[in-house]
């Protein structure tokens, strides 16, 4: 009985030991340090400022009128007049238009055709085609919601004018108006670009600037044991599974602050989507600091070399961007990505977070993503613990061969 | 002046074995790319994400509304998973993701209708999520508006107007877009030919960095310099040769895999791009090499490139355009590899413009070269003095 009572002691104090080390671990770093504090402060204000215009205005597109009258003027002036895009120049022909295209001055071109005011006058429909460079996905839609919506407009001007000549007269007022449609939009209403990607970037900052923070701390002892016989003196020795929570109690506790101004502040200072309840949003990220600190010390035997984790780990943030499905939406996903997605907390997060501040859901909504980052906590600590047992075993044995160097 | 061929010989010699000594190098170089270009183009093979669930909430249950329906259920870009029975329903699913939008018709809206009474169909669509938000707005809208002027359009006929008159009438002007180069509006063209060749940027500014400035961390760069001759630049040589052999085959495999395996759009002659790709390996290179002579501590090196390696996905203006971005931003756009990479292939792969357009974002590639130039005396003086910091 005594033994178990002594057993949880130690247990107990090993993780207190080592969660107070850590911290003179991750101070003494400075490396560490820039990954911990400086890259999730500066990180989220350099990305906003990026998409902080939010809304592609004025795409200069050119025109060539071979019409030229009162009516294809009309068409021109008002495409001008449209907040997404502007006339940079009227082309005498197409070919002279495809130039300025060539030159990046234009990035489309209209073609009125010269019958468009007869067609107009008798009745018919007049097309306008329009040429489009789709390099960029915002600047095409911001040209096509441009003359989408003058060519509706003009369309209603010229439907009232024709009635209202007509016997139908009288009917004018009641055709307008019988079923009318209305969009309502949730989450970024104002179709902003930087109120749409940002609020899933931050919670990727937020994990992948600790994965590569505790990394880093990995690749550093992964060091002192190869010079040191395969034994860390910075290592504390004790149960495993109280050293990797102790390690994670110190890490969630250098990041409470850092979530708060990120989730919180970040979005309050751009403008951005933020309609959650603090309390929600916060009682749902929990699991995912947790979960990410424990898969981070779970891919620890991976790196060899303090900054190699650079390499190693990196270019995962794009592709965890990808698998979050933030653009491309999880439903679309093949089971294999889809499957993968599922592993990394972020894309939970992700989802989560998005649901809780931007389309003001509560926790008790998004309970699915909230229960997943539970189960991969617990699934990864206990991975981390196997893991990093395994490991210290391993680098014992091999750094102590007298035939390593 | 003699050229010391000899030193450059033993250089490239000691830059193969670096490469050969462990597997990271040749993990990261040809592995993680070709891995990330088949994540990309297998992720995103459809071109769009069809079938974007959403759901409809028909408070009329009337021929026509079930109509609507049918008609809803039949298109390609949504898939109406749902029918909830109410509003509140129907949020609760909008707001946990399960479905990104939904379309609503009211009580009694068939009798309204046919009535002229004021009626109104509404559609709900999560903006919070870009693409699939913007795809249910789009079939929703469209929707709406054609079953809203069908009505119009019984109406006015009934009352005597001539139906070749009300067809026009509805709408007399349509513009017709024509998207030169990607017609099928492929997102998979539009976001893998700018983010495969970033991240590839970003795997050379690490390893160039990391694999010059490891002589330094471990002390090892006093012979490393001396091995060449005591010249630097060929000392460099030797490292970055070897590496740019192994990097213009993994990206010109990326390319093949775009171009050739997934059809993607070449309107030019593929020489064109192969030299492209060339530049940006090499002054991507030249750029990595600038940062490290100008810091040569590896942890600092690698870290700002990694970050640098991250923003150009943004400030590449790959997405939002440079020109939209605030000017003293945007202007940093110009100061990157890839951002001349992409301006290229929009011109030649995409568009098929003639090269002439592109002349000046080639001639810049070339100048990244001479940029680590003027600083390789800093990488020198540190290598001979050698001082790693923790």
């Amino acid at each position: 009985m005594k033994k178990i009572f002594d057993n949880i002691k130690r247990w107990w104090s090993t993780l207190f030991q080592v969660w107070i080390k850590e911290y003179r671990l991750v101070f003494s770093d400075l490396g560490v340090v820039l990954f911990f504090i400086a890259l999730p402060l500066a990180y989220p204000i350099v990305y906003t400022l990026i998409y902080n215009p939010e809304i592609v205005y004025d795409v200069p597109v050119a025109v060539v009128d071979n019409c030229r009258t009162a009516d294809s003027r009309e068409f021109m002036r008002m495409i001008d007049a449209s907040p997404y895009t502007k006339v940079a120049g009227y082309a005498a022909n197409l070919e002279e238009a495809k130039t300025w295209m060539k030159e990046r001055k234009v990035y489309g071109i209209l073609e009125v055709p010269h019958d468009y005011s007869r067609r107009i006058g008798r009745n018919e429909q007049a097309v306008v085609p329009i040429y489009c460079d789709m390099s960029l996905l915002l600047r095409y839609k911001s040209i096509l919601l441009s003359t989408t919506d003058v060519s509706l407009q003009l369309g209603a001007d010229i439907r009232t004018e024709k009635i209202d000549y007509s016997p139908a007269a009288l009917l004018s007022t009641a055709m307008g108006s019988t079923v009318n449609t209305e969009s309502f939009f949730l989450g970024d209403v104002t179709q902003g670009f930087a109120s749409f990607v940002m609020i899933g970037i931050v919670v990727l900052i937020l994990q992948q600037s600790l994965m590569l923070g505790v990394l880093m701390l990995g690749g550093g002892s992964s060091e002192r044991r190869r010079k040191n016989h395969g034994v860390d003196p910075e290592e504390i020795h004790g149960p495993m599974s109280a050293s990797v929570l102790g390690r994670s109690m110190c890490y969630l506790t250098i990041y409470a602050p850092l979530t708060i101004y990120i989730l919180h502040y970040v979005p309050v200072m751009f403008s951005l989507p933020h309609i959650g309840n603090p309390l929600d949003y916060l009682t749902f990220i929990l699991p995912l600091i947790l979960a990410s600190t424990f898969l981070a010390q779970m891919l620890r035997p991976l790196i060899s070399e303090r900054e190699s984790s650079f390499l190693v780990f990196v270019f995962t943030s794009v592709l965890f961007l990808f698998l979050s499905g933030l653009t491309w939406p999880r439903s679309a996903m093949s089971d294999g990505w889809f499957m993968l997605s599922s592993l990394v907390p972020a894309t939970w997060g992700i989802e989560g977070f998005i649901g809780i501040n931007s389309n003001g859901a509560s926790l008790g909504t998004m309970s699915t993503p909230y229960l997943m980052l539970w189960v991969l906590t617990v699934a990864y600590y206990f991975i981390a613990v196997i893991i990093e047992k395994w490991c210290k075993r391993r680098d014992l044995h091999h750094y102590n061969l007298p035939s390593v160097p | 002046m003699h050229f010391n061929w000899s030193a450059l010989k033993n250089a490239i010699i000691d830059g193969v074995r670096q490469l050969a000594s462990r597997p990271i190098y040749i993990i990261t170089m040809i592995g993680v790319p070709l891995f990330c270009t088949f994540f990309f183009l297998d992720f995103m093979k459809e071109g769009l994400p069809l079938k974007t669930p959403a759901a409809i909430v028909d408070l009329d249950n009337t021929p026509v509304s079930r109509n609507v329906s049918r008609n809803l259920g039949a298109s390609e870009l949504v898939d109406l998973k749902y029918h909830p029975t109410s509003y509140a329903e129907a949020m609760d699913l909008l707001k946990s993701a399960k479905i990104y939008g939904f379309f609503m018709i009211p009580r009694n809206f068939e009798a309204d209708a046919k009535a002229g009474r004021e009626t109104t169909i509404t559609y709900y669509c999560n903006m919070a999520y870009f693409i699939p938000g913007t795809l249910s707005f789009k079939t929703f809208k469209q929707t709406a508006v054609t079953t809203s002027g069908s009505i119009v359009m019984t109406t006015l006929v009934g009352a005597g107007v001539n139906q070749e008159l009300v067809g026009t009438l509805m709408q007399p002007v349509v513009t017709q877009a024509h998207t030169i180069g990607n017609p099928w509006l492929n997102y998979s063209i539009y976001l893998s030919n700018s983010f495969l060749p970033c991240l590839l940027q970003l795997i050379i500014f690490q390893v160039t960095a990391f694999s010059i400035l490891q002589e330094i961390k471990r002390g090892t760069s006093v012979q490393w310099i001396k091995d060449a001759g005591g010249s630097v630049t060929i000392a460099c040589a030797g490292k970055l040769l070897p590496q740019f052999v192994i990097f213009s085959v993994t990206g010109l495999a990326i390319q093949g895999m775009m171009f050739g395996l997934w059809d993607f759009p070449l309107n030019s002659n593929p020489l064109n791009m192969i030299t492209a790709m060339l530049l940006l390996v090499a002054s991507s290179q030249a750029f990595a090499l600038l940062v490290a002579c100008t810091i040569p501590n590896l942890r600092f090196s690698l870290s700002i490139l990694s970050l640098l390696g991250i923003l150009s996905f943004s400030i590449g203006g790959f997405s939002f355009p440079v020109e939209d971005m605030y000017p003293a931003i945007g202007i940093f756009s110009y100061l990157i590899p890839v951002r001349y990479y992409f301006l290229i292939y929009v011109n030649v792969a995409l568009n098929g413009y003639e090269i002439y357009y592109c002349r000046w974002d080639y001639i810049v590639m070339i100048l990244f070269l001479l940029a680590p130039m003027g600083m390789l005396w800093k990488l020198k003086r540190s290598s001979l003095n050698p001082v790693y910091i923790p």
